[in-house]
């Protein structure tokens, strides 16, 4: 076997063992984190359209796109691809401003949504710094096509609760604010979120940046970690190694 | 010393205005119940608001209009709290009008939650962490004041009560018109938003619509003689002074300063696709004309209620360029063209659906204030409670 089909599989393998570890401890113990090397990118959207496909999102949501950001002018261009999940902040700007408590923080730091409780006034779309939030206006991928294909009413499982689609009605999720969390409904159950178990270069490492002895903590410790909008005090969870 | 107010005879042009207000708002309610109809059968996907930018013209006009009915509200608090008993009628026909643009805000607002019916939780489960939990308390006192208002004084007499403690119902206008502004000015991650001259602007804002609402609904329903209209236009030119002022020192700072996120989205008001609905309407119609005419026809009724229409109506450009340029900008280079769907863009024109249900809304407030008119008696001249003491 090829050594990086070797180190790839090693890789997701210690991060999953790191779950279980993590998963043995108290919730408010652990700290979800993400760490993006922006240097094995290579811009495929696999994780996006995983993460589309996982969460079964509808037109107009999206969680995890990646940004296609080009440096310098003609002919001294380069390109950087950075994908862009919730950062999961400590101080997350989209939670105090919610006039419901419908967003909050999880102890394990998830920054969630509880669905039945959101009014839909996308306050939190606005307080992010990140647009990391969508809105479901409640779109269709067939809408305008003969047929209403049956994968468009499919329910999804976010945050662990089956939430049917039905077009036409504003039941939750449609009117939501909606955003990444991690694929909590993976990891509770021992999975790595969509978007790391796709990613072709292993580019993403995920884990409990609590645990020293897990992969994502060493990586966030590295010299070349950086987060986002550093200066708004927000506290990323998720790290970009540049 | 007579505490009589100044009771103008309703004239043949009064009624004529009337009329037409009445016409104008019947046909906008109708307008609107189209727009309600495609509001509860296509949802928010028949909107153009989305993820990006995800408050639009309802947005707009709900602050717009809470706005001047703040102001409107606040000039009756004044009038109470003075005792200037000459202008105890167009008091009451302030709070009517007050009660109006809050009714049309409120629809624009409800109308724009993604879960209408899950208004409830505001009141019941707020979070009072969130401004938006605050304000929507501010709503409801604010709305039973109104109509408690309106309700004691049908009779044309304001009680001692309310002239003793005007001052309170002026300073909760105060808080209230301001608070809506740190619904806007807390949001860190909005550069134009975030800044501390926001409340304030609000609240001058509010004068300035709620005087320019007062001026106008005084010329239709006859409330406004020459002393009146030099007084209003008096207000009108203070609060568009000062609006130029802070508009003045908020622009040319940000665009010294030139850091993008703020320069940018100035450049957009002022040089943006919709560069027009600040120089010709919000600057041109809203401020430059009614300036003019108030300066060169002090004490003129047509001339104060027609500038005062203007500024009020014009109110919704000024919210506009708030809302949305400081939504149309890219937070994180590339946003733009990473993932492409609907309301996955920066650009933003409203909706039909967006223009029917906003214009029935105009008119369903305008209703509530011509059947008001009767019901709370504001033709009746009004006098002090004290004098029959």
């Amino acid at each position: 076997m090829p050594n990086a089909i070797v180190q790839k599989e090693n890789l997701l393998l210690r991060m999953q063992e790191d779950i279980r570890r993590a998963l043995e401890k108290p919730e408010n113990e652990r700290r979800w984190g993400m760490v993006i090397d922006t240097r094995k990118c290579v811009g495929c959207h696999a994780c996006t359209i995983s993460c589309v496909a996982e969460n079964k999102l509808p037109p107009g949501v999206v969680y995890r796109p990646v940004l296609d950001q080009e440096i310098g002018t003609y002919p001294n261009v380069t390109r950087r691809f950075m994908p862009r999940p919730c950062l999961q902040c400590e101080n997350p700007p989209c939670v105090p401003v919610c006039p419901v408590n419908a967003t909050y923080t999880r102890p394990d730091g998830i920054v969630a949504i509880d669905y039945e409780q959101c009014i839909g006034c996308r306050y939190c779309i606005t307080a992010c710094p990140y647009s990391a939030r969508t809105f479901d206006a409640g779109y269709t991928y067939t809408e305008d096509t003969p047929e209403q294909e049956v994968y468009e009413l499919l329910p999804n499982y976010e945050y662990g609760v089956e939430h049917p689609r039905q077009p036409g009605t504003e039941e939750s999720p449609i009117g939501n604010a909606r955003k990444c969390h991690f694929c909590l409904h993976r990891l509770e159950q021992g999975q790595l979120p969509m978007c790391v178990t796709t990613c072709i270069g292993v580019a993403n490492y995920f884990g409990d940046l609590n645990d020293p002895d897990s992969l994502v903590a060493e990586m966030a410790a590295q010299p070349n970690a950086i987060v986002l909008k550093e200066e708004l005090g927000t506290k990323p969870k998720v790290f970009y190694l540049v | 010393m007579t505490t009589l107010s100044t009771s103008i005879p309703e004239s043949r042009q009064q009624n004529w205005l009337q009329g037409a207000a009445w016409v104008l708002a019947l046909i906008a309610a109708v307008i609107g119940v189209y727009g309600l109809y495609l509001r509860f059968t296509l949802g928010h996907a028949a909107a153009n608001y989305g993820s990006y930018v995800p408050w639009g013209l309802w947005i707009a006009a709900y602050i717009a209009l809470i706005g001047a009915s703040a102001g409107a509200f606040a000039f009756a608090a004044v009038v109470f709290t003075l005792r200037k008993t000459s202008f105890y009628r167009l008091a009451r026909l302030a709070m009517l009008l007050a009660f109006g643009a809050f009714a049309a805000g409120m629809m624009n607002v409800w109308l724009d939650l993604g879960h209408p019916f899950r208004f409830w939780k505001l009141l019941l489960q707020t979070s009072w962490t969130s401004i938006m939990g605050w304000m929507s308390w501010f709503y409801v006192v604010y709305g039973l004041i109104l109509v408690i208002g309106l309700f004691i004084t049908r009779n044309g007499v304001i009680p001692k009560f309310m002239e003793r403690f005007s001052w309170i119902s002026f300073l909760f206008a105060i808080a209230f018109a301001g608070a809506e502004g740190a619904l806007f000015g807390v949001v860190g991650a909005r550069a134009l938003w975030e800044s501390g001259l926001t409340p304030i602007l609000f609240l001058v804002e509010a004068g300035l619509f709620g005087s320019g609402l007062v001026a106008v609904g005084a010329l239709i329903f006859g409330c406004l003689n020459e002393k009146s209209a030099r007084t209003m236009g008096t207000v009108m030119l203070i609060f568009l002074g000062l609006l130029l002022l802070l508009e003045w020192a908020e622009y040319t700072t940000a665009l010294y300063a030139s850091v993008p996120s703020k320069a940018n989205a100035i450049l957009t008001i002022l040089t943006g696709p919709y560069w027009w609905v600040f120089w010709f309407i919000h600057l041109g119609l809203g401020v430059v004309l009614p300036a003019l005419m108030l300066l060169f026809g002090r004490g003129n009724a047509w001339l104060t209620g027609l500038a005062g229409g203007l500024i009020a109506a014009m109110g919704l450009a000024s919210k506009l360029n708030l809302v949305l340029p400081a939504l149309a900008q890219e937070e994180l280079d590339g946003l733009a063209h990473a993932f492409t769907g609907p309301g996955l863009t920066f650009t933003y024109f409203p909706s039909l659906m967006e223009w029917l249900v906003w214009i029935g809304s105009l008119g369903i407030g305008g209703l509530i204030v011509l059947v008001g008119f009767w019901i709370f008696n504001i033709a009746t001249p009004t006098r002090s409670g004290v004098e029959s003491l």
